[in-house]
């Protein structure tokens, strides 16, 4: 009999809203044991039973253009681009234990489990340097923005039963649909993969105003003319009576 | 108070821009600017990004500028005729100057762009104000009296298409005040400035108007170009952020109150060589930024969006 898995998160929604300030997400699950048949497990000491976990959390994918600054003259000036195909606008990986110790290299690339384990492919020619340069520049800046979460060692297991990863994500994430991927790993060997989506998107008035300036640009730009001129005349209007 | 600002897509303690609105419309207040050469450049340290700075930047202008104008209008302070002709160059002004900021756009260099204006125009205007109001104290410290009377011919009165400007009680050729607008309306295009600092000093030393015309008619002309900016750049690259300039106007309306009763007890020198100082400091600041090593040489945009 093999292992059985159930995940689910604490919410399959995320709406960014006017006061959002990021959030955090719950992914939770429970692993059913499997147990050798003969004796059905009674009394048997389970030896190498240490599961693992690696959850990896990504949004939709975009290409993304990687700018170099270089000394021009006396100011610093951006000179070489180079242009990632299709790379994640949010990424974040999480494991029971260092990465490298649950899997080897080749299947956490095929996984995606780890920041430098992304496959990041170039639009244009590369050198073997640049393309570790402009990788890691990208990275970094992803790091930065807090798009980008490697936390090896976060998850618990509880009892080889439960375990619960915290992911976090910062008031920029992006909107659109997002993949959640629960391997269940155990002695170098993949057992299970459990998919979830998770959406991300604008409501209330924030949705409306974005929807708004993108859908209908010169009306947008006629409403925030005419909000301006109304919001400056009734500021002169409430100035004056402060003043007397 | 987190506040997430729907076109910047970043979240931001609303008592900041509060703040900053305040802060500046005190120093707008007090010195009779705009205070967009201050905003942006805030608004950009704060982590706005840079084309949503200038393009939201416009729209608080828009709203900043449209009650003194109206008021000036009433006090018969405005030249029509001529802030017409302002207004036909800033349109054409800011048109081009939202095209050069949609390639810069594409091609990287708007920020590049953004703080060398800033370097470039701060610096020759700060300058100029500070040596002017430091020798106009040192001729009033000597009892001298600045001279008056009717100014000499120079190569503007030699311009063709001349035009006849009755408030302002001026014969000069439409191209010069034409020129001044397109400036504006470029500056106003690529910086977020309201252009006050460039158009208030051509219209008195170039145009020779009366002073009564001068802060009236620029306050017309800065209305209607920055709307018209504000237009352009809404439907170019959607970085008009109706939100963040609201709560901007609320900050900047409160301290302009407080900074005009400030301003009256300073004298006229003082406050110039005040506002010549904060200009250099803004202008230090980015000229420095440009030079020392960046932390990160990286940066990234995504494809095919603005920023």
């Amino acid at each position: 009999m093999a292992e059985r898995m159930v995940t689910d998160l604490s919410r399959h929604i995320i709406e960014i809203t006017s006061e959002f300030s990021g959030t955090q997400l719950l992914i939770f699950g429970a692993i059913e044991r499997g147990i050798p048949q003969a004796d059905g497990g009674h009394g048997v000491v389970i030896e190498g039973m240490d599961y693992d976990i690696i959850v990896v959390v990504q949004s939709g994918r975009n290409d993304m253009i990687v700018r170099r600054k270089e000394l021009v003259g006396p100011i610093w000036v951006n000179r070489e681009y180079r242009t990632l195909k299709n790379v994640q606008g949010y990424y974040a990986v999480t494991s029971t234990r260092p990465l490298k110790l649950i899997l080897p290299i080749e299947q956490l690339q095929n996984l995606e489990a780890g920041m430098e384990q992304l496959k990041i492919e170039f639009v244009e020619p590369v050198t073997l340097e640049e393309q570790k340069e402009f990788r890691a520049g990208f990275i970094r800046n992803m790091k930065a923005r807090k798009l980008y979460n490697q936390q090896e060692g976060t998850i618990s297991v509880l009892d080889d039963i439960l375990f619960r990863a915290i992911l976090e994500f910062p008031a920029n994430m992006p909107v659109g649909e997002y993949q959640v991927d629960v391997h269940l790993i155990r002695d170098g060997e993949i057992l299970l993969s459990e998919q979830s989506p998770l959406e991300v998107g604008k409501t209330g008035l924030e949705r409306l105003i974005f929807q708004f300036a993108h859908e209908y640009p010169p009306y947008y730009g006629i409403m925030a003319v005419i909000v301006a001129l109304f919001a400056g005349l009734l500021g002169g209007f409430l100035s004056k009576k402060m003043s007397g | 108070m987190q506040i997430y600002l729907p076109i910047a897509e970043i979240s931001i303690n609303i008592f900041l821009l509060l703040a900053m609105g305040g802060g500046v419309g005190f120093l707008s207040g007090m010195f009779g600017v705009g205070g967009g050469f201050l905003m942006t450049p805030l608004l950009i340290f704060v982590g706005i990004p840079p084309a949503v700075a200038v393009a939201t930047e416009a729209n608080q202008i828009t709203a900043a500028s449209v009650s003194g104008a109206v008021a000036h209008g009433r006090r018969g302070g405005i030249d029509y005729k001529m802030g017409g002709v302002l207004i036909i160059g800033g349109a054409v002004g800011s048109y081009f100057g939202a095209m050069i900021l949609t390639i810069l756009k594409a091609t990287g260099q708007v920020d590049l762009m953004i703080s060398l204006a800033y370097v470039l125009f701060l610096g020759s205007i700060g300058g100029m104000m500070f040596v002017e109001s430091v020798r106009s104290i040192l001729r009033n410290r000597r009892g001298e009296a600045p001279k008056v009377g009717r100014r000499p011919r120079t190569w503007v009165d030699a311009l063709p298409f001349k035009m006849r400007f009755r408030a302002s009680k001026m014969y000069v050729s439409a191209i010069l005040p034409l020129a001044i607008g397109a400036l504006v309306g470029v500056l106003a295009a690529i910086m977020g400035v309201g252009g006050g600092f460039v158009m208030v000093p051509a219209m008195i030393y170039l145009l020779n108007m009366p002073i009564k015309v001068v802060i009236g008619t620029s306050l017309f002309q800065i209305t209607f170009v920055t709307a018209s900016v504000t237009f352009l750049h809404s439907v170019n690259t959607q970085t008009v952020d109706v939100v963040l300039a609201l709560i901007l106007l609320i900050g900047a309306v409160i301290g302009a109150q407080i900074g005009a009763r400030v301003g009256i007890k300073l004298k006229g020198e003082q406050l110039r060589i005040l506002l010549a100082i904060l200009v250099l400091v803004v202008c230090a600041k980015m000229a420095v930024d440009l030079v020392v090593k960046p932390v990160e040489l990286y940066s990234i945009s995504p494809v095919g969006e603005s920023y």
